[in-house]
This record gives C-alpha cells, structure tokens and sequence, in this order.
C-alpha cells in the first residue's frame, strides 16, 4: 500500500514538473529562444496569487485572470523589443543562441532584483486547498492533485494544437526550419512572439498552482528554469507530451528513488537519469529526430 | 642655561595649553563599520531578513541617538556602514571582506550570513585581527577552533547543545510514561541538517532513546510525503526535522494533509518565521523551535516597533539575535572608548552583555548556555530550553492534534 501511494506522489511530482516544463518548450522549441528569466514568471504568477489571497482574500485561481495576461503581455514585449533585435543583426544561430542567454541571464537579475527590492526576500506560502482527497485509497493533497490535471490538460491541448490545426503546422514548421517557413507564408516574426508570449503565460499559471504548496521567495525563478530545461531536454526540445512524459519519469524516479534506497540520493537520482539520456538519446527521449 | 629653561617651559606651556583641544579634535568624524552580505543570488532571502536588515536598524538607531559614546575623545561619534554584495559566492565575500580591511580601511567589519559563509571569512577576520560577533553561523567545530581564531566570537546555539536537550526531554516524557519514545529523524542534506542530526542521534544514544527513522534528503527537495508515509507506518511519537525555511514549510502541510501528527513535533530554520505564523494560523500552537530568544528580554518589545516602523513586517528570532551581536558590540566599543580592536577584542571576551535576545557570556568565544529550543504558544514564539535560563517557560505537551 506504501508502495502505491509512494509512485502517487511520484506521478503527482512528475506532474507539476512537466507542467513548469511546457512553457519552456514553448520558448525554446517553438520559438527558438532560451529563456533563462522563464522562472520569473513562475515568481511572478506566484507572488500574483499570494499578494491577491493575503490582501484582498481572492481566490488564488482566479489571480490567475490577472498573471496570466499580464505575463502574456510582459513576454510578448520582451520578445517584440529586446530578443528581435537580436534575432535580426545574428549571423548564425549560435550567435543567436549566444546573444539571448546573455540578454536573457541579464533580465533574470532585473526581475529578481525589483522582486527583492519590492517585497524583500523572505520566504513566503499560503494554505490553500491543501486538504486530503482519498484518490484509490491514497491520501493526497488537493492543491497537488490540481496541478497534475492542469499539466496533463495542458500537455494534451498543445500536442493537439500543434499536430491537428493550422496555427499549430505553421508553429511546428517555425520549430523545424524558420527560413524555409517563411518561404511558404508563415509569419515567422508574428507567431515566435506568439508562441513565446504562451510560454510565459503557461509559467506565470504553474507559478500560482505551485505557490498553493511550495513556498517561495524572490530568487526562486532560476531553480524552476533549470528543472524545465532538465524535462525539457530529457523529453525532446519541441515535444509536448514527450515533455509531461520526462517530468513523470523524473517524479517516479525521485519518490520511488527516495523510498527504495535513500531520500537523501533524490537529486543524484535525477542527475543520473539526465546523464543517461544525454549518452544514449541526446536527442530527447520522445523525439524523433 | 636661563633662556633655555624659559624656553622648555614655554614650549611645555604651549603644549600643556594645547593638549586637551587636540584631543577632543582628533575623535572621528565617524566610526566606519563594513560588512558583504548576500544582497543577491540564494542566500540573499535569508540574509536579507536575518542579517542586513538588522545592520541596518542598528545603524540607524545609534546615529538617531547621536553615535556611540567614545570616552577617549568624551564625545559621541556616529557610524558610517560600508556594504557590499558577495552575490551569495563564498570566493566573493572573502574577497570583499580583504578589501574592506585593507583597501576601505574600515574601523570594524560585521559578520556575512550563513554557516558556510562565516566559516570561511573567520580566516580573514583573524589574519586581520579583527574582532567579529557571528551569528547565522553553526557547527561543532568552531568549538575546537576557538584558539586558532581568537577574534571570531560565536552567539548561536551549536548542534550539540541545541540537540542535548530534545533527548533529555523525549527520555524524561518516556520515563514519565507520556509517550513510548520512539523517535524519527529526517534532516536536509547540507551542512547544518547533517551537523544537527549527527549531534541529535549521539544525544539519543546517549540517553538510551530509540531511533525509528533517521534519513536525509536533498535541499531543494518538491516532496516529502513518500518519506512522511514511511514514518507513520513506523508510528513514532516525537518528530524531529532539521530543515531549512522551504522543507519546514512543506514538511509542516503534508503532514497536515497526512494526518500526521505526533505529540513532539520539531522543525528547523524557517520556523518561527512571520510567513509561518500567517500560513499555517492556529495549526502552528505546540510546534519546537531550532533556537529562541527571552521575551522577556529588557528592550525588545520596544525594538520590535521599531522594526515594525523601518520595515513594515513582524520579526523573526534570528534577526533579534543579530541585533543582540550588535548591542554586544556598541557596548564593547563604549566601555574601551575607543576604536582599538584587541581592547574591544578583549571586552568581548571578559564581559557580560546584557540585550535584547539574551544574556551573553562567551567562553573559549563561545556563548555559553545559549537558547537551544522554543515552542510556537498561541501566537507567540517563547523560549522552552534550557530551562534554566531566565525568561524558560515550560514545555506545551503533547502538541494539540493538527
């Protein structure tokens, strides 16, 4: 029974992994820009939530009409204005990928410094549907349990965006060549800032699901960027389910990890995994490429 | 022969004449105070809380008051604080630090944040002889460096005497009959955890307690209910996690969410946060506190307004502590007189300070019979052990169930 309700927590974990995950996906896989400030929209829909439930008591899920867009907007500007210059004077897609972590590592500390400096550093949480639900005769957290729907719910909507209408063949084209898709009439510019502007969204809307159970502070955006680029990597750059797929594994493998041989071996577990991916398909677990 | 006596007097004259007014022109504009602490990157949340903040309140508390009293010059003179960002990198803080001494010149130097972090610019403050209080700093072995590192004082609690207590306290309720004593032990994979969990298991063998659970697991960790789960199949009935702020949090819901609830039930770092008080509300009444401070200390109600004024927020214990450094500082200062870092060095050593935290005394630069533990009772976190002390109030047992 141990045993059963160990793998629950596990998927539930792998969960909201593939969840923070997914935007980056977006980000990267689509609009070929590695975001390394992607976690601040985590910190930012967090925070969002937690201002919007201590101050005015609103509900965390409905602070969400208000990150979201936001953080839509905020990521579409900082596509728009700060990575096309970029993306403009680049001679090759090194360059490119050079020049955006740079500009975007810079971001990362703009964002992390106003977090610090407007609301401080401590660590802040909130109680927020954190009540037992007997799923299968297993105890879980509420909060938990709607962060893993939310992620497979998402998961699938994208994968089925992006195999089954026209918006998503153009996006899946921009992923696989953006000079040839602009030769066939995709707006390139138009949509990567779509696609990039989703990607944050779909952040700021994990950041206010994880704030329900995780605590947090102002430099939490950077660990969260590393997980997603982890899952992301793992799964297949571009791959949505292959992405929820990599953050399940990874769950499993930590909680199973943590109750079979030591909790303290969790990250090494992790590691381990990445590592053995990179060596034998480095291409991503889910791709085909 | 005359002239030169008229001479010699005149000039002694002139000098006896002149003296005091030298004197009094010579005291400092100011005393220049310089300190790196983690203003970015990981550690800058709890330095920024803990440490910083407290730097700066002190600051502005003794200049508000005119400065600090230097005898020698019987004039109060104001300080002037020098800060730097060590961006939470170790090599960073070590290296500001040699540039406040050497290239600043600062009059004195304050204490960085986190255990790590002043155990490695102790080596500098010493090679420098410069005397410094530290306080988020804790492990057993600044107990044996104590000779090699005269200038280094330490004011926390240390593993051993923070975790002698909890034993005594399982084994005497078990010996009371109240509990059966079965104890379980989970502790975050970084210095403090695995310093405070070492120390806490010695202290049980010690005592004849027994041990059902004892696991690590990694800092950053997103879950810990496998782990919860695998305690309450063992049913143990006093808790004992050695955490830091992001795992107490999450350890203290799912154990709500589980349903588990043990009569003694301890968390580490993060637990007598204000954010804990306002998650978790009346669920938090009977949870052990790592260290504490005497509420009733002369002074800190008075500090904590002024707190509440400078910074919008409640405080937590740490910060007291730190503010306590610096109350233990201004008066060593005060009673040598003037800025001579071995006089001040040495009143550190010899004295006894009265602050709003605790009282001080420090032997082998030890704060000797520090708080080791508190207890959330109602809305107020109070000091519990050692029980001894003055402000102790007893123990709330069993914690009420969740």
């Amino acid at each position: 029974m141990i045993l059963f309700e160990v793998v629950l927590s596990g998927v539930l974990v792998g969960g909201m992994y593939g969840l923070i995950a997914l935007g980056l996906n977006l980000q990267y896989g689509i609009a070929r820009m590695m975001n390394l400030a992607y976690g601040e929209a985590l910190m930012g829909g967090a925070y969002t939530a937690f201002w919007f439930f201590m101050l005015w008591r609103i509900d965390p899920l409905a602070s969400m009409l208000f990150s979201v867009p936001v953080a839509f907007c905020g990521n579409w500007l900082i596509y728009r204005y700060l990575l096309s210059p970029l993306i403009r004077r680049a001679a090759n897609q090194e360059i490119l990928e050079a020049d955006t972590i740079l500009v975007t590592f810079g971001l990362l500390f703009v964002f992390q410094g106003l977090a610090l400096v407007q609301w401080g550093g401590e660590y802040r949480g909130y109680t927020y549907l954190a009540v037992p639900i007997d799923l299968l005769g297993a105890t879980v957290a509420l909060n938990r349990l709607m962060a893993f729907v939310a992620a497979v719910v998402l998961a699938l909507a994208l994968y089925w965006l992006l195999r089954s209408t026209r918006l998503g063949g153009a996006l899946r084209a921009i992923a696989i060549d953006p000079v040839a898709a602009q030769l066939v009439a995709v707006d390139v510019p138009r949509l990567s800032a779509l696609a990039f502007a989703a990607g944050g969204a779909i952040m700021a809307a994990a950041g206010t699901l994880v704030s329900m159970f995780l605590s947090f502070n102002a430099s939490i955006g950077i660990v969260y960027t590393l997980k997603a680029l982890i899952v992301v990597i793992m799964g297949g750059v571009g791959r949505m389910l292959g992405c929820l797929m990599a953050g399940l594994l990874l769950g499993l493998a930590e909680a199973l990890g943590a109750y079979l041989v030591d909790p303290g071996l969790t990250l090494a577990i992790n590691f381990a995994l990445f590592l053995l991916v990179l060596l034998v398909r480095p291409q991503g677990l889910f791709s085909r490429g | 022969m005359q002239r030169r006596t008229v001479l010699k007097g005149g000039a002694s004259l002139i000098g006896a004449g002149s003296l005091p007014t030298i004197a009094r022109a010579q005291a400092p504009k100011s005393i220049r105070i310089g300190y790196a602490v983690a203003l970015s990157g990981p550690y800058a949340p709890g330095a920024q809380s803990t440490t910083w903040s407290q730097y700066k309140l002190w600051a502005k508390d003794v200049n508000d008051a005119g400065g600090i009293m230097l005898k020698k010059y019987g004039a109060k003179v104001p300080v002037e604080l020098i800060d730097y960002d060590d961006r939470s990198q170790i090599e960073e803080a070590i290296r500001l630090v040699e540039r406040l001494i050497l290239n600043d010149k600062v009059d004195l130097v304050l204490a960085p944040w986190g255990t790590a972090t002043n155990l490695a610019t102790a080596p500098v403050f010493n090679k420098y002889e410069y005397p410094v209080i530290h306080f988020t700093a804790s492990a057993d072995r600044v107990a044996q460096l104590g000779p090699r590192w005269p200038y280094s004082f330490w004011a926390l609690v240390q593993p051993k005497p923070a975790t002698a207590p909890l034993a005594t306290m399982v084994k005497k309720l078990t010996t009371e009959g109240k509990i059966k004593g079965r104890v379980a032990i989970m502790h975050v994979a970084d210095q403090l955890g695995v310093e405070m969990a070492a120390a806490m298991q010695e202290a049980c063998k010690k005592e004849g307690v027994e041990i059902v659970y004892f696991k690590s697991y990694p800092l950053g960790a997103s879950d810990l209910s496998p782990q919860i789960r695998e305690m309450m199949a063992l049913n143990p009935d006093a808790f004992f996690a050695f955490s830091y702020p992001s795992d107490t949090f999450m350890v203290t819901e799912q154990s709500h969410v589980l349903g588990f609830s043990p009569p003694i039930y301890y968390t580490g770092v993060g637990t007598p946060f204000p954010a804990y008080a306002a998650k978790f509300g009346a669920k938090k009444n009977g949870v052990l506190i790592y260290g504490a401070v005497d509420s009733t200390a002369p002074g800190q109600k008075e500090y904590r307004e002024r707190h509440k004024a400078m910074y919008n927020r409640d405080v937590e214990i740490g910060s007291i502590g730190t503010y306590a450094t610096m109350q233990i500082l201004q008066k060593a200062i005060e009673q040598v007189g003037e800025i001579d870092r071995k006089k001040i060095r040495d009143a550190i050593a010899g004295g006894t300070f009265e602050t709003i935290a605790d009282v001080y005394s420090f032997k082998g630069q030890l704060h000797q019979n520090a708080w080791a533990v508190g207890q959330w009772q109602g809305d107020e976190v109070v000091a519990v052990y050692p029980e001894n002390k003055r402000g102790a109030k007893p123990l709330m047992f069993p914690k009420p169930k969740w």
